[in-house]
């Protein structure tokens, strides 16, 4: 086992019990933090794959931006009546299903691809991912920006209309 | 009163002409061959499907039966004048005298079975139209309440006698429908039918009591329906039917046992009775029996000739009990007597009206009861449908009750005309509106005797037993007798009522309340079980359908990983 | 390494945003869900991206494209949060409905 499995394993598994914690913490901004350290153990996972592009930028917006996001709205939902509990009724058929699903995509993970490696021989560093974006897929690129923008708008409009009455 | 019959000139105007137009249809058919001959007519096409064409058709014993529904309606007309001129519902009365009329000569005159149903069914609710005319007592309306119950019960059978006959003979035509030469097929069938129709339609028994409380009615009105026209047409329905039943011994013997059980039970009712009217109609009710036990005994002319006759003199009996109940004001026998003086044509007209309803010669009454005792006696020899021990009884029943009938009418004679005359009674003649029909009546009680046949030896011993019974009477009366004699069980008329008064009602709640029992937990378990599982699939949809979006989604998620994984199972 | 460790990484991660999703009554957690089911896509795209060193680095373009629609995702899914909350003073899924 190498050190970059080794590392990876410690990961994967910060990732997912910070993610196990995140999804049942009762402290609702402590959700939002457990979420942090989810992201952040995936953004290594992806500079362990010799992707260190889409790692900083998983950085950048989802540490950096939608997590501030999520505890804004937190605090701006603050609820007037203390709520009985965080998880509703069906709490046990949600789990029920998680561990299906996860189950089911690992068995079938386990059934295509066991034995193959990554090489990494193709390093995904910002000049090749941006070479790669804006001649192969610039058109894609740029509906996506029109989306964004398109849902940027749109979020000011719904967040506003509400106040406005 | 002369002003009443002036006012009321419309609608004898009215009925008058449709007298004359069925007498001038009627009187050519009267001389035709052939007294009750049936004309069977195979070529003539008749439709499968019942049709209410009105298919008349007049032969001699029908074209009588029309003249003496138009005549004694015509003078019934002429009479009310005088008699109800003056009540409030004049009008309606006359004119339902009218459509009763027109329904009579239609059941009388068509030979179209549908046809003959619907006048049927008109005369009953003429029938119970004018029983309730003074509906303002509950006799009246209790009376015309049951009369229609009854002969609803009758009417059924009628339907189903329909019935059967077009299943049988494939056509509803009478005439089409006719057995020849003695096939009869569901002879017994349809004669039980027939039988059912007539006895309730006749007041024969067990159907009898709704005759006798029917005399809330107007009198006139009892003496044209309920004596001499529509009870009648029972009479002429089971001679009409008869070719299609003569061959079945089952329903002539059920047919002589009716008729031996009513004559008998009717005139010994009448022998009891303390108030002229219903005295008279359980009188209808037993000459009805002896026109039946003619039929019985496979001689409808016979039978059909006294209902001429019987139509003739009890309208004439019921017509002058009107008189003397417009003169005493009551129909009670203990209100009546001494007539001969005060009211001499009222008199003599019912004089002779009780003779012939006791049988004596040369009323016409006389004759038409030989003739049916003649028949009765024939069918003693055994050789027709009825057995000959049947007929013995039904003869020896008939003897009997002719001995009743006089004893009967002397005394209702002798109780309302002679007699001391009560205290107070200032009695005086009716109008000539009134005595004018009865005067009428009376002449033609001995004219419908002309060309009747006679035969000696019956006509002996029955004239015999009429001295005997009126002698027997007489007898009585010289000797001091107040002729009121009562024997409680005569009285209460045997009780047989009770059945219908307090059986039926009982019987009818329990099977109404069984039928509710039924439904509530039988029927019922069906729609209650479809609104139980109903509500119980609304519960198990209401879990999907929840407004709250967690569980859509959570419905979905299993959705797809059941589909997943029956996807990778199945591949 | 094994390109499993990833696959297996993402399964799990998967499982629990699925878990989320479902279970958790605040809205905003919900959400949260949502990423974490997101980001175990990424994970997916980057590895095979990875496994296969395809010359268009398809996956890992993929990947931030999915970032984008993420960061637009739950702006809006935030907005119509917020307005939410505002119309009925609670962010509690199984209250809306009622």
């Amino acid at each position: 086992m190498s050190l970059t499995e080794l590392v990876f394993l410690v990961l994967a598994v910060v990732a997912a019990g910070s993610a196990l914690l995140s999804m049942t913490s009762g402290q609702l901004v402590h959700s939002a933090l457990w979420l942090v350290v989810t992201l952040g153990a995936v953004a290594g996972c992806f500079v362990l794959m010799t992707a260190e592009f889409v790692a900083w930028v998983q950085v950048l917006v989802y540490v950096g931006s939608v997590v501030v996001l999520v505890i804004f709205a937190l605090m701006l939902t603050r609820q007037t009546s203390a709520t009985t509990a965080e998880v509703t009724g069906n709490r046990w058929i949600a789990a029920a299903l998680g561990v299906v699903a996860a189950i089911g995509l690992g068995a079938t993970m386990v059934a295509g691809f066991r034995g193959e490696d990554i090489e990494g021989r193709r390093i995904g560093t910002a000049g090749s991912i941006g070479q790669a974006l804006f001649t192969d897929w610039v058109l894609p690129f740029e509906i996506l920006s029109g989306v964004l923008l398109a849902a940027l708008i749109g979020a000011i409009v719904i967040s506003r209309s509400g106040s406005d009455r | 009163m002369r002003s009443v019959l002036r006012s009321h000139w419309l609608y004898v105007a009215l009925t008058a002409v449709l007298a004359l137009v069925a007498a001038i249809w009627a009187v050519p058919h009267l001389s035709e061959p052939g007294w009750f001959a049936y004309a069977p007519d195979p070529t003539g096409f008749t439709p499968p499907l019942p049709t209410l064409s009105p298919d008349l058709f007049l032969f001699p014993a029908s074209a009588q039966i029309v003249l003496l529904a138009v005549g004694v309606g015509l003078l019934v007309q002429i009479y009310s004048t005088a008699y109800l001129g003056h009540h409030q519902r004049y009008r309606s009365y006359a004119m339902v005298i009218v459509l009763f009329l027109v329904a009579m000569i239609a059941v009388v005159g068509t030979t179209n079975l549908w046809v003959l149903l619907v006048g049927w069914e008109v005369m009953g609710l003429c029938s119970y139209l004018l029983i309730g005319h003074e509906w303002e007592t509950g006799e009246a309306r209790a009376g015309a309440a049951k009369a229609f119950l009854v002969t609803r019960i009758a009417d059924l059978g009628l339907v189903l006698a329909i019935l059967v006959i077009g299943e049988t003979y494939g056509t509803y035509d009478l005439l089409g429908a006719q057995p020849l030469d003695g096939e009869a097929k569901n002879a017994t069938a349809i004669g039980l039918l027939v039988l059912v129709a007539v006895v309730g339609k006749s007041a024969q028994f067990p159907l009898h009591s709704w005759l006798p409380d029917a005399m809330p009615g107007p009198t006139p009105i009892t003496a044209l329906i309920h004596a001499a026209t529509m009870v009648a047409a029972g009479v002429y329905l089971a001679a009409r039917m008869l070719p299609f039943y003569a061959d079945s011994t089952v329903a002539l013997t059920a047919m002589a046992v009716i008729a031996g059980i009513t004559m008998l039970m009717g005139a010994l009712f009448a022998l009891v009775q303390t108030d002229l009217k219903r005295a008279l109609a359980w009188s209808t009710v037993s000459q009805l029996a002896l026109m039946f036990a003619a039929v019985a005994a496979s001689d409808p002319e016979a039978g059909l000739d006294h209902l001429v006759a019987h139509g003739v003199f009890k309208a004439l009996l019921f017509l002058g009990c009107g008189c003397l109940m417009h003169a005493v004001g009551t129909s009670a026998l203990s209100a009546m007597g001494g007539m001969r003086r005060p009211m001499p044509v009222t008199f003599w007209t019912m004089t002779i009206g009780f003779a012939a309803l006791a049988g004596i010669v040369p009323t016409a009454g006389f004759f038409t009861k030989d003739s049916v005792l003649h028949a009765l006696e024939s069918a003693t020899e055994g050789d027709g449908a009825l057995a000959g021990g049947t007929a013995w009884a039904l003869f020896v029943v008939a003897l009997i009750t002719s001995l009743v009938t006089a004893a009967y009418a002397t005394r209702l004679w002798l109780k309302t005309l002679l007699g001391p005359a009560p205290g107070g009674l200032d009695a005086h003649e009716a109008p000539l509106a009134m005595t004018g029909p009865l005067v009428v009546l009376a002449v033609a009680t001995f004219a419908v005797s002309i060309g009747q046949p006679f035969h000696h030896g019956i006509g002996v011993v029955s004239t015999v037993i009429a001295a005997a019974g009126i002698g027997l009477v007489l007898l009585m009366w010289r000797r001091g007798s107040s002729l009121d004699w009562a024997p409680a069980p005569l009285a209460a008329e045997l009780g047989l009522d009770r059945p219908f008064s307090r059986w039926v009602p009982r019987l009818t709640g329990d099977v109404a309340s069984a039928v509710v029992d039924l439904d509530r937990d039988a029927v019922d378990v069906y729609p209650r079980g479809g609104a139980a599982a109903a509500a119980l699939g609304t519960r198990g949809l209401a879990l999907v359908q929840s407004r709250n979006v967690q569980r859509y989604a959570t419905v979905l998620a299993a959705g797809v990983v059941v589909l997943v994984v029956v996807g990778v199972v199945v591949s | 390494m094994p390109l499993l460790y990833p696959l297996l990484l993402s399964s799990a991660l998967f499982g629990i945003g699925l878990y989320g999703v479902l279970a958790r009554r605040n809205a905003v957690l919900m959400l949260l869900g949502v990423e974490l089911m997101l980001n175990a896509v990424n994970l997916n795209l980057v590895a095979f991206d990875a496994w296969f060193a395809d010359q268009l680095h398809t996956g890992q373009v993929l990947t931030l494209f999915t970032i984008a629609i993420a960061a637009a995702e739950i702006g809006l899914g935030l907005a119509i949060v917020l307005a939410l909350f505002r119309a009925l003073r609670t962010v509690d899924v199984d209250g809306v409905g009622r």
